[in-house]
């Protein structure tokens, strides 16, 4: 008898299940509803760019957790799938593939850096997918894929607007800076960098006196700072990774390296790290910059996504301010979600023509792309470190410290020029 | 295995790696099994010099960045074939081999070592500033869309790894087999004795250096249109000179099929730990895996096993005693 039972009951779950099966399959609409779009991506956790990757997937997450907050997008919740790309491209390809036949995510976006988007563009390519992409320089130049958007605003000719800003500062003070000095590490971003300056110099009349470059791993800078001392150019213009910036200005205190200009290309004068390692070293520089917390720059929902980003950042060890990269990683994805939303679509094709033909509002600012998938117009800026006596983080939070000189549209102050003036 | 046999498994690896490519569409398991075979190839070459000749090369990103950056010249200057990018990938390493063995192989031990690290140095300090092939820059090339008889490009960049695997692994196992394989142990187990026995020992290092940079320049010559972006940093990448030497500990290296094993195993479980657990971990898991080998199983997975298979035969003999 109790045996009769026991199958009974066991029969009954089975058919529960089949039920449940049975049902699923008939309303897949139904069961899809609830599924979660997928975002799919490989970011640089670990290797050489690991630090901002980590920034940026912070960023990322926050999106995520802001948009299902809302009701996800299409009444659907979203869902990050990343991988760790080890800031190496051989990896990209097999990371996009398994997301997009494995995990079936239902959009990708970039990795952080030029060497990691590349190698994922033919496979997006292939299957003509929406690729919204993070900071890589002219990925798009040889492609000229429609599906390509490239959130980092460089502008239409990425390595010549990047740089184009610097000298056009330079060209307009009285009298007019005549001779210039190229320097950058052997390394992709500063090639770039002293591609784009090379022409900018060309087009703005100014005498190359000094043009090298130096090995990625040198630590003592003060010899190539000597050297460009003795050329005594007017403008010195330097593309370098985050620890030959901070060889570079060091190296220039010492040897009282003075031109009228001093700056441009110098990543890692965007961090923390060096920000207070170098502190009024800084003063007079003039480098470009994406976003600074100057009364100009103050768009919608971009203090609130500090404020919220930087209580994670410490937790999660990288860069407090979180001014350069974070930003734009949530931007890009809130141009993604209000394509989705926009077209009411999955359809890439769709959602791809959304993005490229509207402008969208982002914690950015308006961002609005080009044919290219460059940013339509370039919104490099150039900002000079002013008025820092000491190494504080704190002060770095506040309006002041990087005031924008250009472009005028967003121009926070007056540039105190030359550089030599600055620097006190 | 006797050659019959031996080229009866080639075939149908070949075979079983064609038909995969009729009935498989998932495009990631080519993408990882291609990074799989080409450690089956980095580690069967590095084999040739290191595991039978006992001289060890830490300069596996030279020849197989040579390899790369010779297709990419190719295919900017002519948009030549694969196969003619193969060809050229490998009499370029290969020359390259003979010159290092040249240049170095009257140097020993940690002397060479140091001096095929200082290679891979050198040509990447070269590529970095030559900006035909992108310098430091990189450069982007645009993958064809599809090949002759398969769907996808990748696809067939998978076969073609395979057949470099299995041609790689018919070298080592025909050199093994041949004079040149006695005489390349003479040279690691006493080179002064096997100099004095009448073995030629330079020139056969020189064949070592060769057929080794050969086939390391194979693996690298596809490597352009499988990433399609090709920066020195990438190709100069540590990760294949350590990979190259540790498949080869793990697998074994005194025979052809211990670079195979620690490959599949290794190559595998970094692919597998790439999507799964965490990248961070691959090379502490290579690491581990290699001092964990070094310590328990200094001969690989072959020595172990052959070790395990001397000791159950001597305990049937005694029990049947």
């Amino acid at each position: 008898m109790r045996r009769n039972r026991s199958r009974t009951r066991a029969w009954a779950v089975v058919s529960l299940l089949i039920g449940a099966l049975f049902a699923s399959s008939a309303w897949p609409g139904a069961a899809s509803a609830a599924d979660p779009i997928k975002i799919g991506f490989g970011m640089a956790l670990t290797g050489g760019l690991a630090a901002n990757g980590k920034a940026a997937l912070i960023a990322m997450q926050l999106w995520e957790a802001d948009v299902n907050k809302k009701g996800g997008l299409l009444g659907r919740p979203v869902q990050l799938v990343y991988y760790d790309d080890q800031t190496k491209g051989a990896t990209v390809p097999g990371i996009y593939t398994k997301l997009l036949d494995v995990d079936k995510v239902h959009f990708v976006v970039s990795g952080y850096g030029t060497n990691l988007i590349a190698p994922a563009m033919p496979i997006v390519m292939e299957r003509k997918l929406v690729f919204p992409a993070l900071f890589g320089l002219a990925n798009n130049e040889k492609h000229n894929y429609s599906g390509y958007f490239q959130i980092m605003p460089a502008g239409p000719r990425p390595a010549i607007d990047w740089t184009g800003t610097y000298l056009e500062v330079a060209a307009r003070q009285t009298p007019k800076p005549q001779t210039l000095a190229l320097v950058g590490a052997d390394a992709e971003y500063p090639h770039n960098a002293l591609a784009g300056i090379r022409e900018n110099a060309k087009r703005l009349g100014f005498k190359v006196v000094y043009d090298s470059t130096y090995p990625p791993n040198t630590v003592d800078f003060t010899p190539i700072v000597r050297v460009i001392k003795a050329q005594n150019p007017d403008v010195v213009f330097v593309a370098s990774y985050p620890p030959d910036s901070a060889g570079m200005v060091l190296a220039a205190h010492e040897v009282g390296l003075q031109p009228k200009m001093f700056g441009g290309g110098m990543v890692g004068l965007q961090f923390a790290a060096l920000l207070t390692k170098l502190g009024p070293k800084l003063n007079g520089i003039v480098n470009y910059d994406f976003w600074v917390p100057e009364p100009t720059l103050k768009f919608s929902g971009i203090e609130d996504f500090l404020k919220r980003y930087q209580a994670q950042a410490e937790k999660a060890g990288v860069d407090p301010l979180g001014h350069y990269l974070p930003p734009w990683a949530y931007a890009y994805l809130q141009v993604l979600g209000q394509a989705i939303e926009g077209t009411k679509s999955l359809d890439q094709q769709k959602v791809a023509d959304y993005v490229r033909t509207q402008e969208h509002d982002t914690i950015v600012g308006k961002v609005k792309f080009g044919a290219n998938g460059e940013w339509a117009t370039s919104r490099v800026l150039q900002v000079q470190f002013q008025g820092i006596e000491t190494t504080d983080i704190a002060q770095f939070h506040k309006a002041g410290k990087r005031v924008v000189v250009w472009p005028e549209q967003y121009k926070s102050g007056k540039l105190i020029y030359p550089y030599s003036s600055a620097m006190k | 295995m006797g050659a019959r046999s031996f080229g009866a498994v080639a075939l149908a690896v070949v075979v079983a790696g064609l038909a995969v490519t009729r009935v498989l569409d998932n495009q990631y398991y080519y993408f990882a099994g291609y990074v799989v075979l080409q450690y089956v190839v980095l580690a069967t070459a590095w084999n040739i010099l290191g595991g039978y000749t006992g001289y060890v090369n830490f300069g596996t990103p030279a020849f197989f960045a040579l390899g790369a950056y010779t297709a990419v010249v190719l295919i900017q200057s002519l948009k030549a074939p694969l196969a003619i990018q193969l060809v050229a990938g490998a009499i370029i390493s290969g020359l390259l081999g003979l010159a290092l063995g040249y240049l170095t192989l009257r140097l020993r031990g940690v002397f060479f070592s140091i001096a095929t690290l200082a290679l891979a140095v050198v040509l990447q300090t070269m590529f970095i500033n030559w900006e035909y092939t992108g310098g430091a820059r990189g450069i982007t090339l645009v993958r064809p869309a599809s090949a002759p008889l398969f769907g996808n490009y990748v696809q067939f960049l998978f076969v073609v790894m395979l057949g470099l695997a299995v041609l790689a692994v018919a070298t080592a196992w025909w050199i093994e087999r041949s004079w040149i394989g006695r005489g390349l142990t003479a040279i690691r187990d006493n080179e002064e004795a096997a100099e004095c026995m009448g073995v030629p020992t330079l020139r056969l290092k020189l064949v070592a250096t060769t057929v080794s940079g050969v086939l390391m320049g194979l693996a690298g010559a596809p490597f352009p249109y499988y990433v399609t972006f090709v920066e020195p940093t990438s190709v100069f990448d540590l990760n294949y000179a350590v990979n190259s030497l540790a498949m080869p500990m793990i697998g074994g290296s005194t025979t052809w099929i211990g670079p195979v094993i620690g490959a599949v195993l290794l190559g595998t479980a970094q692919q597998i730990a790439t999507v799964t657990i965490s990248s961070a971990l691959n090379l502490l898991l290579v690491g581990l895996i290699l001092v964990a080998f070094v310590i328990l199983a200094p001969e690989g997975i072959v020595g172990l096993v052959q070790r395990l298979a001397r000791r159950s035969g001597e305990r049937t003999r005694r029990s049947g005693v």
